[in-house]
């Protein structure tokens, strides 16, 4: 036998302590493991539905005008040479509906159009069909739609839908394909039909516009066809390229990975905390042993050698079967993923690379968690052998300053993994959260006396001398209770983080919301029309003080020096935004801007896209291609704007401005404000009754609101399943050092058994024990987690989390109480292993 | 004189790979209220043994006890347990105390266990202070005490709720001879001013000598009873000279 065997006798004589730690171990890697692959089964899904959108397409020419191409301009593209194949996709929003059947109720769905020549898009694209066939020439009925929303709505292969539009003729449409979730399918969140372009023009007065073709090119041949394009197109452009699509999709998806890490990262963290407190008490509790050891000759290296190898086999057997459980989490978080839309994802992919990486953070983690117990195992004396009681060791700041650098080491190793290029949130605020985690952690130990008197108090008033003793053990080893409540911190404050980040991002969402739809309501229809061709019916709307359109048309902005970018610009109406109190204004004065707006010449640019150097009184240049440029005054910066093509959002101009300096005239979106006094029941139905006939979408602030609110709600669900995750691991720790604490006070708990204890009252001592951690973790959790999300909110910038923080009570609440009641089910085992302590024996045998 | 304690026919076995060890066989005993009783013998007798069982803090394997008119052997933990609340007061040779509870509150364990508070008792717990010569300590933690001190502070503590009977086993173990006469000085006094009950368990002839009368146990069994009867001098020389008479 070697000494080394004695490492493992270690483990396997506390195999209780072993296997929880084990588990615990095996829980964070688990988590890392999953939230690495999901990310995976999320770029992976961004990099398949860019190759499916664009096909074998290397680029895509985008009309500028909304009209469209014109047939022309589709010939000419055709004709440029080393153009191999070209397909013109149109696209227009309408209504469908299912035959009447008495059987059934209606299906009414408001549906992106996709208008492609059958042909030239097989050329091109291969689409993802879960069921049925693509489109064939011949019969020009045909449909394809996305399969999810096929089975929401009760709908199959074969069944028959009707455009609803202002022709009366239009034959029904017939569905022969079910799209998969990539790709074409997950367009305007599946909410897709695909069909024949030349259906879907005759099927409406006005013929859906051309808005892109994609082109198939000859090897090599990119910047050929760029300059002709620009030769030859005589129709305002733009191109877009394969990797410029794959990026636009990627940023929507960035947030994630890097939230998601950040769990991962926090559920490691719960872990390390654990193994090192393992060990720490296995040392302590040897103390004697250790001593032993080394009065025989056992050198300092020798005894640190015997407890690194303990936390190098925990964390190898953590790791490994934490891997394995983390596939299985991967699994249900892309189910779960899949299911709410909020994210593409791809089915499992079994990476290697990030197995690996999870493996290995689990190890290294474990063992640098476990060098601080080892260290403190070989400065052990041989004179600690002979010590009657066991010295619970050095000082509290001594046993804590391990653990200060253990928490530095794993944020500087989440610091170099931490995808960079694609988080949403600064990295400098994130590894600012991480901090304030470990700083809260550290204070709680440090003030865990004070603390647990006052939790403590209403236990002991509940349980008497039972409670009393159970608040007086947690003062017994400071550092271990420090380490156990500090686990159970982290992984609290991180639930009351993400719930404080997501009842500010609600609110910031109302707010946006709020801001930008004067009156909060609108119709929203498929095509853009003259504006005076709708203005009186839409004015004559029941209830409505005024229905006002929004001018939403692409140019191209230019400031001092900097080359030309895209642009989206929206008409208003300043009177109807200025009156209704919209828009928030980040710089300039609220009225003098809607006066320089109803002037002429002034534009409100959003935040994003003034960035830091512009302001209120600067120069922006905008046109429409191939026009003269026109210089606007910025009149103020606004902190949210209509949504839009271009990532920052619309540069608003007035109503008037759009006409007579950019002849645009055509809006699709109209809003609405209601009359004094009339119910928002009413205005709504009858907002929605008037876009009905015209095939529009009616949509109300608070609606969209609410449904933002849902979305972040899904997503954050997820990350709320980690951080939960990380609190079963904490309570694995309070489990560990219940149980520890128990065996060790067999002889205590023998001499208060012998006094007249009852068995129920052991448990009820070592029950409010693990309750006042729960409590104590608890409060300190919601103190540190909403100091991590105040500075998280602090950081971001103000689009954001506008809002500034909202607390959301019912959750700060219930987290002090999961805390109590966690941490009081983990006591429930020790409690039971301290009622079965042999009185007689515990007595006898003092050790 | 009334029989406070009685033994009959106790045997303890314990079961040891496959086959099973007879710490006790058959031991029978009484004990009058007031009476100071001795239990010696060598290690690995069954002192300890027939102490935890008269005590209730274990079961016999067959037999009973009958503690103050209470059949122990009969009930179940709970039941036990309060019997043992109300009619006992243990003093173990080391380790006695509660390391979290300064003195005043671990000589009102008992009162504490039974939901009591300290400020209930705080003059009952003055007096036991007294009576050990520990009023000026009453505000020091165990860790803080010597040895004998914390074995007046046990010896307090098990007198606190006025037991029936107070158990000592090998209270002096762990003194020395100055210290370890001073505890049973204390013991002795209790019973005789007070009139405690009492069953000490030792190895130690001199600390037998202050008993009323001593059974010497070996192998399981009481093998010799030795009436002493009440002595200010606690004179040891006879005992040992009967216990060298019987070869021990
Ligand atoms: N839990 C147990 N399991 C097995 N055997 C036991 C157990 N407890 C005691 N014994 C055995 O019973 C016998 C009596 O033990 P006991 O502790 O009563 O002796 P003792 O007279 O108190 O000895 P000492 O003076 O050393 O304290 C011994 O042989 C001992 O080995
Ligand atoms: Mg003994």
């Amino acid at each position: 036998m070697h000494l080394a065997a004695l490492a493992w006798r270690g483990l396997v004589a506390r195999r209780l302590r072993t296997g929880l730690t084990v588990l615990g171990v095996a829980l964070g890697v688990a988590v890392v493991a999953g939230t690495l692959l999901a990310n995976q089964a999320a770029s992976e899904a961004v990099e398949r539905a860019a190759a499916q959108l664009m096909g074998r397409a290397e680029l895509r020419v985008r009309a500028f005008d909304p009209v469209g191409f014109s047939p022309r301009a589709i010939t000419t593209l055709r004709q440029i040479p080393a153009v191999l194949g070209a397909a013109a996709v149109a696209e227009r929003r309408l209504t469908v509906s299912t035959l009447p059947d008495p059987r059934k109720e209606d299906v009414f769905s408001l549906l992106l159009a996709i208008g492609v020549d059958a042909k030239d898009e097989a050329a091109i694209r291969t689409y993802d069909l879960e069921a049925g066939a693509f489109l064939t020439p011949d019969s020009p009925t045909d449909a394809l739609v996305n399969a999810a929303w096929a089975r929401a709505n009760g709908l199959g292969l074969g069944d028959q839908l009707i455009l609803t539009g202002h022709r009366e003729d239009v034959p029904p449409v017939r569905i022969v394909g079910l799209l998969g979730d990539l790709g074409v399918g997950a367009l305007s969140h599946g909410n897709v039909l695909v069909m024949h372009r030349s259906t879907l023009t005759t099927a409406f007065e006005v013929p859906a516009p051309v808005t892109y073709v994609d082109l198939q090119l000859a090897p090599g041949r990119v910047e050929d066809v760029q300059n002709a394009l620009d030769r030859e197109l005589t129709e305002p452009f733009i191109v877009e390229t394969a990797a410029d699509a794959a990026r636009q999709l990627g940023r929507a998806q960035a947030g994630f990975a890097g939230i998601s890490f950040v769990f991962g990262l926090i559920a490691l963290l719960v872990g390390a905390f654990l193994v090192a407190n393992t060990l720490a008490m296995t040392v302590t509790e040897r103390t004697r042993e250790i001593g032993l050891l080394r009065a025989a000759g056992a050198t300092r290296g020798q005894v640190r050698g015997l407890f690194l190898r303990q936390g190098i086999v925990i964390g190898l057997i953590g790791s490994v079967l934490g891997t394995a459980l983390g596939i299985g989490l991967a699994a249900l978080a892309i189910g779960f993923l899949r299911s709410t839309r909020a994210v593409l994802v791809t089915g499992l992919p079994l990476n290697p690379l990030a197995l690996g990486m999870a493996l290995l953070m689990g190890v290294a983690v474990t063992a640098a968690a476990s060098t601080i117990p080892a260290i403190g195992a070989s400065r052990v004396s041989p004179l600690d052998a002979l010590r009657s009681s066991r010295q619970p060791g050095r000082g509290l700041w001594a046993r804590l300053r391990w653990i200060v650098v253990l928490e530095a080491l794993v944020l500087v190793i989440g610091a170099a993994l931490y995808p960079l290029e694609r988080g949403e949130f600064s990295p400098l605020a994130v590894v600012g959260a991480l901090a304030i985690l470990v700083a809260g952690t550290g204070a709680t130990a440090l003030l865990l006396q004070p603390l647990a008197r006052m939790v403590g108090r209403p236990f002991e008033w509940f349980f008497g001398a039972e409670g009393m003793l159970g608040r007086a053990n947690l003062g017994r080893d400071r550092a271990r209770t420090g380490l156990t409540v500090g686990a159970l911190i982290v992984a609290l404050a991180s639930v009351v983080a993400l719930g404080t980040i997501t009842e500010s991002a609600r609110a910031t969402a109302d707010r946006w919301v709020g801001s930008i739809l004067p009156g909060g309501y609108a119709i929203r229809l498929g095509l853009p029309v003259e504006v005076d061709a709708l203005r009186s019916d839409f004015e004559a709307t029941a209830g409505a003080a005024v229905a006002s359109p929004i001018v939403e048309f692409p140019a191209v902005a230019r400031q001092g020096e900097a080359p030309a970018q895209e642009a989206s610009l929206a008409g208003i109406d300043p009177n109807v935004f200025e009156a209704t109190g919209s828009l928030i204004f980040v710089h300039g004065d609220r009225t003098t801007a809607f006066r320089a707006l109803r002037d002429g010449g002034a534009v409100l640019v959003p935040e994003p896209f003034a960035g830091d150097e512009m302001g209120v009184g600067s120069i922006v240049w905008l046109s429409l291609p191939g026009e003269e440029e026109q210089a606007f005054t910025v009149a103020g910066v606004i902190a949210y704007t209509l949504p839009a093509r271009s990532a920052d959002g619309a540069i608003l101009l007035s109503l008037a401005d759009a006409a007579e300096r950019f002849g645009a005239t055509r809006s699709s979106l109209w809003t609405f404000v209601p009359q004094d006094g009339i119910t928002e029941g009413a205005f709504q139905s009858a907002v929605a009754g008037k876009a009905k006939s015209y095939a529009g979408e009616a949509i109300s602030a608070r609606e969209l609101a609410s449904d933002l609110g849902r979305s972040i709600d899904r997503l954050i669900g997820l990350f709320d399943v980690l951080a939960l995750l990380a609190v079963v691991i904490a309570a694995l720790g309070v489990l560990n050092t219940l149980a520890v604490g128990v065996v060790e006070r067999a002889r205590e708990i023998a001499i208060l058994r012998s006094h007249g204890m009852t068995i129920g009252q052991v448990q009820a001592m070592v029950v409010s024990e693990a309750a006042i951690m729960g409590a104590v973790g608890g409060i300190a959790a919601v103190a540190t987690g909403l100091l991590i999300a105040w500075a998280i909110v602090g950081g971001s910038t103000p689009r954001d989390f506008g809002a500034g923080l909202a607390l959301p009570w019912p959750l700060l609440g219930s987290v002090v109480l999961i805390g109590i009641g966690v941490a009081s089910l983990a006591g429930l085992y020790p409690a039971r292993l301290a009622a079965r302590t042999p009185i007689t024996r515990s007595i006898q045998h003092f050790e | 004189m009334t029989v406070i304690l009685e033994a009959h026919n106790l045997v303890k076995s314990y079961p040891l790979g496959g086959r099973s060890v007879e710490a006790l066989r058959g031991v029978s005993l009484s004990v009058s209220k007031g009476e100071f009783v001795a239990i010696m013998g060598s290690s690995g007798s069954g002192k300890s043994t027939m102490l935890h069982l008269l005590g209730g803090l274990d079961r016999p394997t067959s037999g009973e006890v009958v503690i103050d008119g209470v059949n122990v052997s009969q009930l179940n933990d709970e039941q036990a347990t309060l019997t043992r609340r109300d009619k006992t007061g243990f003093v173990f040779q080391f380790f006695n105390l509660i390391p979290l509870l300064n003195v005043a509150e671990n000589v009102a364990l008992p009162f504490l266990i039974a939901g009591e508070s300290l400020g209930q008792h705080r003059q009952r717990v003055q007096e036991l202070l007294a009576l050990v010569g520990l009023e000026d300590k009453a505000a020091h933690r165990p860790d803080q005490l010597s040895a004998g001190e914390q074995q007046r502070v046990a010896l307090a503590r098990a007198l606190a709720p006025e037991p029936a009977i107070l158990l000592a086993d090998e209270p002096t173990g762990n003194l020395d001879y100055t210290t370890g006469t001073e505890i049973l000085d204390l013991i002795w006094d209790s019973c005789d001013r007070l009139g405690q009950t009492i069953v000490l368990v030792t190895h130690d002839a001199r600390a037998a000598a202050y008993a009323d009368r001593v059974l010497v146990v070996r192998d399981g069994s009481i093998r010799e009873e030795i009436v002493l009867g009440r002595r200010r001098d606690h004179e040891a020389r006879a005992l040992i000279a009967r216990l060298a008479a019987l070869g021990l």
